[in-house]
């Protein structure tokens, strides 16, 4: 009973913790009213601006993103172009020289049975093997630019993971060290 | 007599219930002071100056803390907008009034302390003084607790709240905190 009286009050009054009470009530705090400087301005609760800066830097890098990919597509898109164009010329000038008529009827023969097949989009075989060795430098090229980009999609991403992690630190750390926002003085 | 395996043991409903419902308080206080309302802070001020007293005094010299108990006060009101949860207003300026405490120590360390003896005073005063001093001699752990139950009044449950400390390590504070006073004091035990 006595050490409910230690604890809340409660209970048989323990004479000793009175006696305490007593002699040590003296040095109690005595209320004074706070005085606040008028000039003092009331604190504001602080914005948070973290989801708004991480919303702006998904939005900058899908734009980032998206324009590289577009630039990447039509280059890839006006190279192919323009050398499937002089291989098509080439091979119409040889077939103009070489070509007898008996290969003309083999291959009119040969894009029947396809027709019949219903093969009817691909193109006749040989032409196709000149473009062989032309499509694989072009391969070659786009693999470089693909790399390219890639390289300069990597580096913005980068970039932007390295600007929202110090925009997450900046708004982290002043509160959430607890220790720092008691110091005083 | 002293602190019991069931008292430790205590269920966290049991704890809640003994502990007093002023986190609400403190919210709706804190709420208002950030959106401009300064009597708000008056009022959190009349709550937690006697914890704040209390824990200086377990520190400082007494004729310090009054002046102290306003500039953590003040500091709190300027710094009040980086406190993130407001129910643990509590708990954030006990932090302010400890780490002011050892500030004080650190910075008072090359000018002469002058002691209560040589101001003078009273002897009814004194006594209390002979008491608090043996109180500052415990360890820190149960000093803070025993001066905010016998100097400034308040409750076991109140102490808990107020500092955010859990009811059980303040119970063990106490009770512990009571028993080396007693030794101290050449109270026998029992009696």
């Amino acid at each position: 009973m006595k050490e409910d009286y230690l604890w809340d009050k409660t209970g048989e009054p323990d004479p000793e913790i009175q006696q305490l009470e007593e002699i040590l009530g003296t040095l109690r705090y005595e209320p004074k009213p706070l005085e606040l400087p008028q000039d003092l301005l009331t604190p504001r609760r602080r914005r948070n601006h973290f989801p708004l800066l991480a919303i702006a830097a998904t939005v900058l890098l899908a734009l980032l993103a998206a324009g590289l990919w577009l630039r990447v597509r039509t280059q890839s898109e006006s190279q192919p172009q323009q050398a499937s164009v002089t291989p098509a010329q080439s091979t119409i000038d040889e077939k103009s020289t070489v070509a007898t008529n008996n290969d003309e009827e083999r291959k009119q023969q040969k894009i029947e049975q396809v027709r019949k097949r219903g093969w009817a989009r691909l193109r006749p075989l040989p032409r196709h093997s000149k473009h062989r060795s032309s499509s694989t430098t072009l391969a070659k090229q786009e693999r470089e630019e693909a790399l390219e980009a890639k390289q300069q999609v990597m580096l913005a991403l980068r970039l932007t993971t390295e600007k929202l992690s110090l925009v997450h630190k900046k708004n982290q750390s002043p509160s959430n060290q607890i220790k720092n926002q008691h110091r005083v003085g | 007599m002293y602190v019991t395996a069931d008292m430790l043991l205590m269920s966290p409903e049991a704890q809640a219930a003994e502990q007093p419902q002023e986190t609400a308080v403190e919210i709706v206080l804190v709420r208002a002071v950030l959106d401009g309302d300064r009597d708000g802070f008056a009022r959190l001020y009349d709550l937690y100056a006697p914890l704040v007293h209390g824990i200086l005094l377990a520190r400082v010299p007494r004729v310090e803390v009054d002046d102290l108990v306003q500039d953590i006060f003040l500091h709190a009101f300027r710094k009040l907008h980086t406190l993130r949860d407001a129910s643990s207003f509590g708990p954030w300026i006990a932090m302010i009034a400890r780490n002011r405490a050892v500030d004080y120590h650190r910075r008072s360390k090359e000018t002469v302390e002058i002691s209560d003896e040589v101001r003078g005073s009273d002897t009814h005063d004194s006594k209390a003084k002979e008491i608090l001093e043996l109180i500052r001699s415990l360890p820190e752990t149960y000093r803070e607790t025993l001066i905010l139950r016998l100097v400034e009044g308040m409750t076991g449950p109140e102490i808990a709240a107020r500092t955010g400390l859990t009811a059980a390590s303040v119970r063990v504070n106490l009770h512990r905190g009571m028993k080396l006073l007693r030794e101290r004091l050449g109270f026998v035990e029992g009696v």
